[in-house]
């Protein structure tokens, strides 16, 4: 990881951050937080009505109300934030991830209010979210691309024209895209229209954008992203890759780092192509570098001009925290006690999402009634949630990250297998049954593995999971059904002269237990 | 008592409460074999402690209602449906019934981004006759069982709660 140096940007003089407003909730507003605590940064909570308990709220030195429940009504709502700032007399705000973190408006309107925008600048953002002007970057500055469209494209005609340039498969993908909607794939020419219609109704829909650009669609391609940091005074620094390829329409489901199938020769040109993305828009701040690898090449898919989701599995593997170093990016200092890191072990990340996978993954709502939580040597958990949670449906379904850290990849996995053998979330569904299955298929195992694994997988027709507990728990389960009934008829009033012998019993003992509990 | 288990792996088992031994736990016959099993309740929200034949197990239960029941057990979980010899000899006869009208419902509450069903219009089991957007994602709604399209009670770009009926399907009448 060698730094490497150039133009300085001016208007670096550090400018100490004492208080920190953070534009976020949930999970990552919790993890700023502890990030802040670590540095001795008071902080600053904003709030809807429907987080008025929440973890962040609760956490936070100070909290300012923004109203409403939708984002639209709350952690959007930008003027609100800055003006919670101002009255707080926070110094900085940090916009987590989601939300406005990419909002470059925004973060052009907290510099003009004199706060520290804990972020890129709002031109890196720009060119970096648009997908058309992101590769004409690239392109420039030699970081290798997928082959595809340069213009957008508006009707299904001129897309078809393109496609036969490229070859099928090719990738129908939002100019304004992100998060996975608004992407398709197009197998043959016959379904193209039909494709095109669908995903631009959905890219105009999401973003009020519905213009399309093509590529070509990888085999068997794998995502692999490359963390990058760099500070205001010219040092970009890389902090290697994170392994994503198990998702599920672009969601991600587990991440590693680093990528079983990356060798550090690999990882030192795709670092030095991820610092050359970065440098290409004069990027400061922690970013993520995404890039498609297939059959021993890799392809820039798109950078993220924020802190991500599975930054954590860096932080493992490297010993850094990354959102205290772009605190201090923020604030003006340099970043050159980062530089000759080198990585050590090997972490996984699996998401916590409340969703159903025996129901498509639908969305999971309820309260979390119940939760116990793993522990235990190489155990890392970034939550928000809490027992007595609602799990709405106003915001995302990212209820914790999960992280295990070993120093070798099995070891890795092995405690990510008792992580989810021991965590219980009761009152919702959640991502926890799938993952543990997943990381026990020969696919994971061995490391190969794509990013159609996960909806193979899930579609069936897949390899079993090996499950290392030899005890039949479908047995096992059906005798605790059976058990649970008999202890629910045995509270009731007998329908039956044939239950009530057994049923007095229990009824006692019950009465016992209950008399037992309140004495203490 | 005995008992009529179900996974959703369509596994079956027998299970007949032999004795109840109070403390000591139970007694039990499953399909014939002779089990010992002992389940505590642990914090009356849903975890229990069941030691079966000397093995223990950390298991958390969820009930949607008496009969259908999720098991969770070391991270795996079943879908479980549990019924008596008097619900098992009622359900038996209500499946030989004619086929019932189906009601399709919203999962969570969310936006109603796209019909496509229409009315008169015959869907298949697991069909997709809307697109609900809830928490950022969108949805595919679908006939559980399949029929004919009798009334459409959302359009696009209603705002819909959960539970709420979208459409009603008939019985179709072609199916056997």
């Amino acid at each position: 990881m060698a730094p490497s140096r150039s133009k300085p940007v001016p208007e670096s003089t550090p400018r100490p951050i004492r208080k920190l407003l953070i534009a976020n909730r949930g999970e990552i507003a919790v993890r700023i937080q502890r990030s802040c605590r670590d540095l001795g940064i008071e902080t600053v909570a904003v709030y809807s009505d429907a987080d008025r308990n929440a973890l962040h709220v609760r956490f936070a030195n100070q909290a300012v109300a923004l109203g409403g429940n939708t984002p639209a009504e709350s952690y959007l709502r930008g003027d609100r934030i800055i003006a919670a700032a101002k009255e707080t007399g926070a110094d900085a705000i940090h916009p987590g991830f989601g939300f406005l973190a990419e909002n470059g408006e925004f973060a052009d309107a907290v510099a003009a209010a004199g706060l520290a925008w804990v972020g890129p600048t709002a031109k890196s953002m720009a060119i970096m979210g648009d997908k058309l002007s992101s590769r004409r970057a690239m392109v420039e500055a030699k970081v290798p691309v997928v082959p595809g469209t340069t213009e957008a494209v508006d009707d299904p005609a001129a897309a078809l024209r393109i496609a036969e340039d490229i070859g099928y498969p090719v990738m129908l993908k939002a100019s304004a895209g992100g998060g996975g909607k608004g992407i398709r794939v197009v197998p043959f020419a016959d379904e193209m229209e039909s494709a095109f219609s669908t995903a631009s109704g959905e890219a105009k829909n999401a973003f009020g954008d519905g213009r399309m650009y093509l590529e070509k669609f990888l085999v068997s391609p794998r995502h692999i992203e490359i963390q990058v940091l760099g500070d205001k005074h010219g040092t970009v620094l890389h902090f290697g890759e994170r392994e994503c390829s198990l998702q599920r329409r672009h969601q991600k489901l587990i991440e590693e780092a680093p990528s079983p199938i990356i060798d550090e020769a690999t990882r030192q040109r795709m670092g030095e192509a991820a610092v050359a993305a970065a440098r290409a828009v004069d990027y400061h701040s922690a970013g993520t570098v995404e890039f498609l690898w297939s059959q021993g090449e890799f392809y820039f898919l798109e950078m993220n001009t924020r802190i991500q989701v599975e930054h954590g599995i860096t932080e493992e593997v490297y010993g850094v925290d990354l959102i205290a170093q772009m605190i201090r990016v923020a604030a003006g200092e340099q970043i050159d006690d980062c530089v000759g890191l080198m990585p050590r072990g090997h972490a996984i990340e699996v998401r916590l999402n409340a969703e159903d996978p025996d129901n498509g993954f639908l969305p999971s709502l309820g309260t979390v009634r119940n939760l116990r939580w793993p522990g235990g040597p190489g155990v890392r958990i970034d939550s928000g949630v809490y027992r007595g949670m609602e799990v709405t449906p106003y915001y995302d379904s990212m209820l914790a990250k999960l992280i295990a850290f070993g120093r070798d990849r099995e070891q890795a996995r092995r405690r990510m297998l008792r992580v989810l053998q021991e965590l219980h979330v009761g009152g919702v569904k959640t991502s926890a049954g799938i993952a543990l299955q997943l990381l026990q298929t020969e696919a994971f195992i061995t490391g190969d593995y794509d990013t159609g694994f996960l909806e193979r997988y899930v579609e069936g027709g897949n390899e079993a999971p090996k499950r290392e507990v030899t005890d039949d728990l479908e047995r096992v389960a059906a005798i605790v059904a059976a058990l649970h009934r008999q202890r629910a008829g045995a509270r009731r009033p007998a329908r039956n002269p044939q239950e009530s012998s057994g049923g007095s019993n229990w009824l006692r003992a019950a009465r016992l237990e209950q008399h037992g509990r309140s004495g203490r | 008592m005995k008992y009529f288990l179900k996974t959703q792996s369509d596994r079956r088992l027998e299970v007949e409460v032999a004795e109840d031994q109070g403390e000591q736990g139970y007694r039990l016959l499953v399909d014939g074999e002779e089990c010992q099993a002992v389940l505590r309740d642990v914090d009356r929200l849903g975890q229990y402690a069941l030691v079966l034949d000397g093995r223990s197990y950390a298991v958390s239960i969820e009930e949607t209602d008496e009969q259908h029941l999720y098991v969770n057990i070391a991270g795996e979980s079943w879908q479980v449906i549990a019924e008596d010899e008097r619900e098992k000899a009622a359900g038996a006869i209500a499946a030989q019934g004619p086929p019932k009208a189906e009601q399709i419902k919203a999962a969570m509450p969310g936006v109603i981004i796209s019909v496509s069903a229409e009315e008169g219009q015959t869907v298949a089991a697991g069909e997709t006759v809307a697109v609900l957007e809830a928490m950022k994602m969108q949805n595919e709604v679908q006939s559980q069982h399949g029929g004919v399209v009798e009334s459409l009670m959302v359009a696009t770009g209603d705002r819909v709660e959960a539970g709420q009926v979208l459409i009603k399907l008939a019985p179709n009448p072609d199916a056997e």
